[in-house]
């Protein structure tokens, strides 16, 4: 499947903002399964941009320095991906939890794709009690690593409400877990809390799920923004396998990863630090359209 | 021979202080083996000063450390607490001390090893000798540095260590501080103020000197810039961290500008600080920010204390960091468990200074010792997570049940999150309780700095802690700790070390240097407050009666004591009394004086802001003044006597400011201020009390609000009139109260003070400033109105804004641009 991605990104200042710097992390990376094939990011006003340093997470990030006052920014991130991912299917010979556990701690490497990165408590996701009593049922250390990971999204999807009123962006995960609703970014979190409390690698995925679902499907929660899911890692064999709390699914072919940290923090899609008064406004649309194999086969032409 | 019986007793003294403290149960104190010659002296001395009161002893180091300003925080309250140094010094032979010094060297020479792996080859992990998951594990681990060189070559450049000694007198490492290892200047403090109540001590048995080391501390940071005469800042997160004033403390010895994330700016990957005189390179920065906190865009995006761009600045190599700030990852106690075998297998050779014992859980076989032992070991966070099963350090045989099974049982699902460590029993060493002499624990925190040639060099002392608990590592400073001068003593004499550098490496310097645009702030409002509290107070004390004209009596007239009210509202000190009766008045005064809550800009709350300015100002004011801003609000019975305490306090305060102070950049901020508010202030009191139509008491009133009775009885013979009054006031210029007098000063100022661009233009404060000058040096007494007055008041104003906006920080609020929506 291709996707033709468009995320547009607007900011208001109540006053001209004097002095921004912005990291952007809009590019999506390369990933098993798919394959950006075309990017192009749009800054109005134009302010110069740069490949940054390095990353926390895995993301592609550009630097955005604006020196002349400003009073709206438009940020506009277009994407031609590739995604070839089937759904996973698990097996009687997976790796177990307490294996995957054990393979985790053992692992000699430090980059950001590894298990080691993400065991640990990060600034978003602390530990909590609550959270991994609930989510202990479903992660007993002798059961099958993606049979006990598709198992507890599934439980998360029926046992939550989606509701965007009830969390904000820094809503922490024992809030959204008291009240059993929230967004996307609630269920990952949550989801989160729970594997790592069971010594598990858990990571945070951002990205895009296809607006239009496939004829005879329901159009899928989070389609017209943003999305962020789970990532667990299942041994060296199966790697990182996605599932998706916020609709009980596998990541598959509809979702498209852009970033991969150990939360939010890491990986927000536009962060840094502007100077100036006043309050700022945001706006935030996404369309993520399918390319029919027939325009796919043009465009290559 | 008089001074004879005093030395028996001073001897006969410290004899008993020791018998009794023999009495104690001794073993593995440092005292168990009988005192050596050196502590003798070290209790005879404090006996020559104290006599047989111990107590007293205590009271006048802590009276010396509260003069040298040593102050700690606890967080969240708002003022600082006076430094517990106890009276006794501990004393450590040079001998004993060479194996601290080297343990020390090597220690930190390790360390540097193994940080440059984590953040480049990443050699030990690929080998599997670290555990990647030991590196992680750290919150102190910034991958975002990974692959970066640190500027200048080296990550470490200062690092402490904390030692514990056992009861047979071995020394252990308990902890390493890279991240940001303080306390060096409370090592300092102790010294200075120990030294100042002892001072015999130090020449007696010939204590090694503290000064060396910070010399070689600076030369290393600055061999290790590109400049040859670098500039150095020490990056402080601000009056309310707990050891603020430590930082500035360091940062007036050392001559660093203290500064903090607000001063500095990055502009095309080079550190800058904002001055007085535009952007001025920065070479290095020692921080005492924690890491995270150092830059919003590489790490925590929430952080407003940090300096955007600072890591590319780093990364780019354009400004050495004191540490590099992902050093901290080795601080972990898990971490501690492998330098033994790291330092084996990296140099072949064993440490020198062996850490406590420790095992990660991380590992089966650390894990399956730690479930048999656990009784028997202190249970612990392997990277200070919080933990789900521990509430803090725990001794494992004081868990209950339950906590044992919930323990077990994380242990069995994240048992990367917990280390088990020997119980240490640690040595005792005597310190005044009350006014006798007891056994206390103590661990000593030791620091090594690299020098000019990047050699370790290790301070001989540092500073010990003592505390009620066998095992003080959990404690923080505060009820029942203390802190003591660590001395290090030999039969060789201490050669007289100069600190000066060679006379042909140095050249003279009198201006000393950029002043931050957030100091002269300061100095610029310190100035405006002290001056407007001064006039407020004059014009209460009046308004009291308390006129020192005998001629009017006590009593002015009721139309002057409404004015004088008047300009009391309008400076909002108070709300307008219901009369002008005594009844009514003095509850006014009251207000205006001493008023805390309601909003009112008392003389109270003047002082408090000028307080506030002199506690983020300590690195460039004298203790005498710090003192003074601090006193706290008079407390005698009747206001007029507070009034005039006060009246004297700011007699005092502008003494210490006019003979005390260079003549720099800041002082003629200070002076600005000053000049401004007495201006604007004068202004405001000659369209009270001296227009046409005035009575005797408003002319008066205005001369001695003006300070300037004395003046005008040597120049007029005659008595008092409206027109020579308003003159001596306002527009000679030979009166050093007069407002023509301030102007000429402000123009003066704003001369001398430094310019952008050299172009010959006047800068609008500079044309402001002209303007005023002309303003009043044409007009006549005789005709000077309220409409000229007015005129004047309001370009004050002007002037005041001008000043800010082309030398002060301008407080652009720094707004986050994270978040989404997210669905």
């Amino acid at each position: 499947m291709i996707y033709d991605i468009r995320h547009v990104t607007r900011f208001d200042y109540g006053h001209a903002v004097k002095f921004a710097r912005c990291n952007l992390r809009l590019q999506p990376i390369d990933w098993p399964g798919q394959q950006v094939e075309d990017y192009a990011l749009t800054v109005a006003p134009a302010g110069r941009t740069h490949p940054a340093r390095a990353e926390a997470g895995l993301a592609n990030v550009t630097r955005l320095v604006i020196e002349e006052p400003v009073r709206r920014l438009t940020i506009e991130s277009r994407a031609r991906v590739r995604v070839d991912r089937l759904v996973p299917v698990p097996q009687a010979d997976d790796p177990t939890l307490a294996e995957v556990a054990r393979m985790a701690r053992g692992s000699t490497d430090l980059s950001a794709a590894s298990p080691a990165a993400y065991l640990y408590p990060s600034p978003l996701i602390p530990p909590d009690r609550a959270i991994a009593d609930y989510c202990a049922p479903d992660l007993d250390p002798s059961r099958g690593a993606l049979e006990a990971g598709i198992a507890l999204a599934r439980r998360i999807q029926r046992d939550f409400a989606f509701d965007a009123a009830a969390t904000l962006v820094d809503t922490p995960p024992h809030e959204a877990f008291a009240q059993r609703r929230g967004v996307c970014q609630d269920f990952a979190q949550i989801m989160i809390s729970g594997l790592r409390a069971a010594g598990l690698p858990a990571a945070y995925a951002s990205g895009y799920i296809r607006t239009i679902p496939p004829p005879g499907q329901e159009r899928l929660v989070g389609a017209d923004a943003t999305h962020a899911w789970v990532l667990l890692w299942c041994g060296p064999a199966r790697g990182w396998v996605g599932v998706d709390p916020t609709n009980g699914i596998w990541m598959a072919s509809d979702h498209v990863v852009v970033a991969i940290g150990r939360d939010y923090a890491e990986i927000a899609p536009v962060d840094g630090v502007v100077l100036g008064a006043g309050a700022q406004a945001m706006d935030v649309s996404v369309d993520v359209a399918p390319l029919d194999e027939e325009s796919a086969a043009a465009a290559a032409a | 021979m008089a001074t004879q019986p005093a030395l028996f007793d001073a001897a006969s003294h410290a004899q008993r202080w020791i018998e009794e403290y023999r009495t104690h149960d001794l073993r593995g104190d440092v005292l168990a083996a009988g005192a050596d010659p050196a502590w003798m002296a070290a209790f005879e001395e404090l006996a020559a000063v104290a006599g047989d009161d111990l107590g007293q002893a205590r009271e006048r180091v802590q009276r010396h450390a509260a003069d040298i300003g040593t102050g700690f925080r606890i967080i969240d309250e708002e003022f600082e607490r006076p430094w517990p140094v106890s009276p006794v010094p501990l004393l450590i032979d040079v001998q004993e001390w060479r194996t601290i010094e080297r343990g020390v060297a090597q220690r930190a020479d390790l360390l540097e090893t193994i940080v440059a792996d984590l953040y480049g080859a990443q050699s030990l992990v690929k080998r599997g000798h670290v555990p990647a998951t030991l590196v992680t594990g750290s919150p102190y681990f910034l991958r975002p540095l990974v692959g970066v060189a640190p500027a200048g070559g080296r990550h470490l450049h200062v690092v402490a260590v904390d030692l514990g000694r056992g009861p047979t007198g071995e020394w252990r490492v308990l902890s390493d501080h890279l991240r940001m290892p303080s306390g060096a200047g409370y090592a300092l403090e102790n010294r200075l103020a120990v030294s100042r109540a002892l001072g015999g001590l130090q020449g007696r048995i010939n204590v090694r000197r503290h000064a060396p080391f910070f010399a070689a501390f600076r030369a290393g940071l600055a061999s290790a810039c590109h400049r040859a005469d670098p500039r150095i800042g020490l990056l402080t997160p601000g009056r309310y961290n707990a050891s603020y004033a430590e930082q500035a403390h360091l940062a007036r010895y050392l001559g660093f500008l203290l500064v903090e994330g607000d001063d500095l700016a990055v502009r095309e990957d080079r550190l800058y600080v904002r001055t007085i005189g535009g952007l001025k390179r920065v070479d290095a920065l020692w921080r005492r920010l924690d890491p995270r906190l150092l830059d919003p865009l590489a790490f925590d995006t929430h952080s407003r204390i940090g300096v955007p761009g600072l890591i590319d600045a780093w990364a780019a190599g354009n400004v050495v960091l004191a540490n590099s700030p992902g050093a901290g990852v080795l601080e972990s106690a898990a971490f501690a468990a492998f330098l033994p075998q790291l330092s084996t297998r990296l140099t072949g050779a064993d440490l020198i200074l062996p850490s406590i014992a420790t095992w990660w859980c991380g590992q089966p076989a650390e894990a399956a010792h730690v479930r048999a032992e656990m009784a028997s070991m202190l249970l612990s966070s392997a990277f200070g997570h919080p933990l789900a099963a521990l509430a803090g350090t725990t001794p494992g045989a004081e868990l209950t049940a339950e906590g044992r099974a919930a323990f077990l049982t994380d242990l069995e699902r994240r048992p990367q999150d917990y280390v088990g460590q020997e119980i240490v029993r640690l040595s005792t060493m005597p310190v005044v309780i009350g006014d006798r002499l007891e056994p206390r624990p103590f661990t000593l925190r030791v620091f090594a700095a690299r020098d000019g040639d990047g050699r370790w060099q290790v301070m001989p002392g540092g500073f010990a802690r003592i505390g009620e608990h066998p095992d003080p590592r959990a404690a923080v400073m505060g009820e029942g700790l203390w802190s003591a001068d660590v001395c290090v003593h030999g039969a060789e004499a201490v050669a007289p070390v100069s600190l000066l550098p060679a006379p042909d490496s140095l050249h003279i310097r009198r201006n000393p240097g950029t002043l931050p645009s957030r100091v002269a702030d300061n100095f610029f409002w310190l100035g405006r407050y002290l001056e407007r509290g001064e006039a407020l107070l004059g014009a209460i004390r009046l308004m009291l009666g308390n006129s020192i004209d005998a001629d009017t009596g006590a009593a002015l007239a009721p139309e002057t004591v409404g004015r004088l009210v008047g300009e009391i509202v309008a400076a909002g000190a108070a709300p307008r009394p219901a009369s002008l009766r005594r009844a009514d008045l003095v509850p006014f005064a009251r207000t205006a004086l001493e008023a805390g809550e309601g909003g009112w800009q008392s003389v109270a709350q003047i002082n408090a802001h000028a307080r506030r300015i002199g506690a983020v100002s300590r690195d460039r004011l004298s203790a005498d003044m710090v003192r003074l801003l601090d006193a706290p609000f008079p407390r005698q019975p009747g206001m007029l006597e507070r009034c005039g305490s006060l009246q004297r306090r700011y007699a005092a305060i502008a003494g210490l400011s006019a003979e005390h102070m260079s003549r720099t950049a800041a002082w003629r901020f200070h002076d600005l201020g000053r000049r401004i508010e007495r201006a604007a202030a004068t202004a405001r009191a000659t369209r009270a009390f001296g227009l046409a139509g005035a009575s005797l008491d408003d002319l008066t009133t205005l001369l001695d609000l003006a300070d300037s009775q004395i003046s005008y009885r040597q120049r007029y013979l005659t008595g008092i009139a409206r027109v020579p009054v308003v003159d001596l006031v306002a527009l000679d210029p030979g009166n050093p109260r007069a407002l023509a007098f301030q102007v000429e000063a402000i123009r003066a100022h704003l001369a001398a003070l430094p310019v952008l661009d050299d172009d010959g233009m006047a800068e609008p404060q500079q044309v402001e400033a002209t303007a005023l000058h002309a303003l009043v040096t044409t007009a006549q007494a005789a005709t000077l109105d309220a409409g000229t007055l007015g005129e004047i008041d309001r370009r004050l104003a002007t002037l005041s804004d001008a000043v800010a906006h082309r030398y002060f920080l301008q407080g652009a609020e720094a707004l986050r641009a994270a978040g989404l929506t997210l669905a």
